[in-house]
């Protein structure tokens, strides 16, 4: 069942209470996880894990995110009502949107393949090996 | 003399966080509760992250120093505190546990201070996290 949606197109997702949903079509240009501490503050784990497409594959088909303005670069959005963490958009760039795995319907669809903002990644994670490369920023 | 031991248990025992805008903060004084992460399925979606991280503590060593969090009851038994600013998932209420609160790893201000020792609900965890960290994972707590 988890494979056959993951390999289908189209994925679904959304926030814990339901008020905003998502549709992604199509496959995303970065699957990463995310140490830095402002992803950790943010998703209250010890790291976040994003996946970043075309704005035009992704669709708010319920209700919509509020943007919380993290940096003078970036904006991050959340459901106003339950609080979930679902988005990561660069200001000056509106042909990027960046989503939260956790909030995907199939968490699995897509997998990270990379860690990056390394500095900051808490000790215990740093000593599994997972065979994933490690950035100490954004390789790009 | 006798003082001295015990400021310093005090100072290991210690903890600062809050969310990420600073709208929300808080301190904890007493012995935390096993960290664990967390693999069911709300965990994910309320955070975002593939897994969340939690400890616990008592109400009586606990405090929100600046703000309190938004909540969303979750659950019947349940409800997940969060900064209605940044949107920081900060906290989570049993209301059969009111003596005690269970707090985001992520939100502490040194999470590398606290060492997870266990995996719960470990049958929805994602299939490409690979976590081999030897530490007990345990289903449906």
């Amino acid at each position: 069942m988890a494979k056959t949606r993951a390999n289908s197109k189209t994925q679904t997702g959304g926030c814990l209470c339901g008020a905003v949903r998502y549709r992604i079509e199509g496959k995303p240009h970065h699957v990463g996880n995310c140490h830095c501490t402002m992803c950790q503050k943010t998703t209250g784990s010890l790291f976040g894990s994003f996946a970043g497409f075309d704005a035009d594959h992704v669709r708010f088909t319920k209700g919509k995110p509020k943007d919380y303005r993290s940096s003078k670069w970036a904006a991050r959005g959340f459901c106003p009502k339950c609080g979930s963490t679902l988005t990561y958009r660069l200001v000056a760039d509106a042909t990027q949107i960046w989503l939260s795995l956790g909030t995907m319907d199939n968490a699995g669809a897509f997998t990270p393949d990379q860690h990056i903002f390394t500095t900051t990644m808490v000790p215990s994670l740093r000593r599994v090996k997972d065979g994933l490369p490690r950035y100490r920023a954004f390789p790009g | 003399m006798a003082a001295t031991p015990r400021s310093k248990t005090r100072a290991a025992t210690a903890h600062t966080g809050g969310c990420l805008c600073g709208a929300v903060r808080f301190r904890t004084t007493g012995p935390l509760g096993p960290v664990s992460h967390c693999h069911c399925t709300m965990c994910r979606k309320a955070s975002g992250a593939p897994v969340v991280t939690f400890t616990r503590v008592g109400m009586s060593e606990f405090a929100f120093t600046k703000g309190k969090p938004k909540e969303y009851r979750s659950s019947k038994g349940g409800r997940r505190g969060f900064c209605a600013k940044c949107g920081s998932q900060l906290c989570f209420m049993y209301d059969a546990k009111p003596d005690s609160i269970g707090l985001n790893v992520g939100c502490f201000d040194e999470p590398e201070r606290l060492k997870p020792v266990r995996h719960i609900y470990s049958e929805t965890m994602i299939p490409w996290l690979h976590m081999d960290d030897g530490l007990p994972r345990l289903r449906n707590e």
